[in-house]
C-alpha cells in the first residue's frame, strides 16, 4: 500500500479506539445458566418471515420460539462470515503493501476472534449447536480457482468483509436496542455493534483506498468480474438469513419450502433492497458497485 | 425423496440449471455437461443448488462431509444425494 495519510491516519485513530475499548471478552456479557423461552431474542421486524403469509399463520408464542432459532441462525452465520474474516486477515497481517494497516488488523483479528466467542457461547450454551454454513464449504472447490490480477484479491476480500459487516451492522444496531428482547441476546448485539463500529469504518476506507490504487490497472473485463462477484456474495449473504435448519427446529412444516416461498415474497425482498440500499450505498457512490442493480427478489 | 422419480427428478435439476445459469445454457446440455468449468454456476450458485437438492430430498445434507466434485453435473449430484432414497 503506497503512503497514505488519509488511511495511515485512520488506521492509527483506530488502534487508539481499540486499545482504549480493549475488554475481556469473558466479563462483558451475563450468562444465565439457561434462557427462558419463549421469549423474544430476534427483533419481529428483523425475523425472516416478517411480513409474509407464514408470519400472519403463527400465534404469538410461536413468533417468540422462532425468533430463538432466528437468532441461532443469526449468531451461526457470523460465526462463519468471521472465521473466513479471521482466515483473511491473519493470511494478511504481514502481507508487503498493507504495512500501514498492519497494527489494526491485529486489533481487528482480536476483536472477531471476542466476538466469534460471544456467538459460539450463545449457540452452544442454548441450542446445543451451530447451524452449518451452506455457503463457504465450497469456497476450496478446485474448479473456482482463478488466477486474480495484482490488489483484486484484496479488494473483492476487504469488499466482501464490508458487505458482510454493514448487514450485520444493521441487524446489531437495531437489536442492541430493542428492550423486548432477552437480556443476553440484547448485550450480545450491542456490544457487537459497539465494536463493529470501528470496523465498518476502516471497511469503507481500505475499500476505497484499494479500489483507487488498484481499480486504473484493471480492464474492463477484470472490473466486470469484480462486480459480478460481489453482486453473487451479497445474494448469498442474505440468502443464509432464510434458514431451513431454523424453520425445521422452530417446528415449522416443510422448511426448505418455505425458505424458498419467503425468500421469493415481495415484503422480503423490499426488506433486503431497504436494509442494503442504506448499508451500501457507499459502493456505488466509490464506483465498485451498484447494490440497487442486483437482483435481490421480485417487487411488489 | 419427495415422491418424484429419478427422470422428474434429474429433469428438476436441468431446469434448475437452466434457470439460474450465469451464461445462457446450450441445447446440448445434458446430465454429463461439467456445471462449474463451463461457468454454468458459480460457487455462490452451488450454495443455492444444495439448498434446492435439500427441498428434493426432503431433508438437510450433512454439510460438513461434502467433498469437492460432488457438483460436477447433474449425473453426479443425482448419483450422490438423491438416487436410491439418499
Amino acid at each position: 500500500m503506497g503512503r497514505s495519510d488519509t488511511m495511515a491516519e485512520t488506521a492509527d485513530r483506530l488502534c487508539a479506539s481499540s486499545r482504549r475499548a480493549y475488554q475481556n471478552p469473558y466479563e462483558v456479557i451475563d450468562w444465565p445458566d439457561v434462557v427462558e423461552r419463549p421469549a423474544w431474542f430476534t427483533s419481529p421486524e428483523l425475523i425472516s418471515l416478517y411480513a409474509t403469509p407464514a408470519w400472519d399463520a403463527l400465534g404469538d408464542d410461536e413468533r417468540r420460539e422462532l425468533s430463538f432459532w432466528e437468532a441461532v441462525n443469526f449468531y451461526s452465520l457470523n460465526l462463519h462470515g468471521e472465521q473466513a474474516l479471521m482466515e483473511g486477515l491473519a493470511r494478511r497481517l504481514h502481507q508487503p503493501g498493507l504495512e500501514e494497516v498492519t497494527d489494526y488488523l491485529h486489533h481487528f483479528l482480536d476483536e472477531e476472534n471476542k466476538h466469534s466467542i460471544w456467538f459460539g457461547t450463545f449457540c452452544r450454551r442454548y441450542a446445543g449447536r451451530v447451524y452449518p454454513d451452506r455457503t463457504l464449504s465450497f469456497a476450496g472447490e478446485p474448479a473456482f480457482a482463478r488466477d486474480h490480477l495484482p490488489g483484486e484479491d484484496d479488494v473483492l476480500f476487504f469488499a466482501r468483509v464490508a458487505i458482510f459487516e454493514e448487514l450485520v451492522d444493521r441487524y446489531n444496531s437495531a437489536m442492541g436496542r430493542d428492550e423486548r428482547l432477552v437480556p443476553v441476546a440484547r448485550q450480545i448485539n450491542a456490544r457487537h455493534h459497539a465494536e463493529e463500529t470501528r470496523h465498518l469504518v476502516f471497511g469503507r476506507h481500505v475499500v476505497e483506498h484499494l479500489w483507487a490504487r488498484h481499480r486504473p490497472g484493471w480492464s474492463d473485463e477484470t472490473v466486470e468480474g469484480v462486480r459480478v462477484h460481489l453482486a453473487g456474495y451479497l445474494v448469498s449473504t442474505w440468502r443464509a438469513y432464510y434458514n431451513p435448519d431454523a424453520y425445521r427446529d422452530a417446528g415449522l412444516l416443510e422448511p426448505h419450502a418455505l425458505a424458498r416461498q419467503t425468500w421469493e415474497h415481495p415484503a422480503t425482498a423490499e426488506h433486503r433492497r431497504n436494509v442494503s440500499g442504506k448499508a451500501l450505498g457507499w459502493l456505488a457512490d466509490l464506483g465498485v458497485f451498484d447494490v440497487g442493480a442486483v437482483e435481490l427478489g421480485a417487487r411488489r | 425423496m419427495t415422491g418424484r422419480s429419478e427422470a422428474e427428478v434429474r429433469l428438476a435439476l436441468r431446469d434448475w440449471v437452466r434457470t439460474h445459469a450465469t451464461v445462457e445454457v446450450p441445447e446440448t446440455f445434458d446430465d454429463h455437461t461439467s456445471l462449474i468449468p463451463t461457468r454454468y454456476l458459480t460457487s455462490l450458485q452451488i450454495a443455492d443448488l444444495l439448498l434446492y437438492v435439500e427441498e428434493l430430498r426432503g431433508k438437510s445434507l450433512d454439510v460438513a462431509s461434502l467433498r469437492p466434485g460432488v457438483f460436477r453435473d447433474i449425473d453426479t449430484v443425482y448419483a450422490t444425494f438423491l438416487a436410491d432414497g439418499e
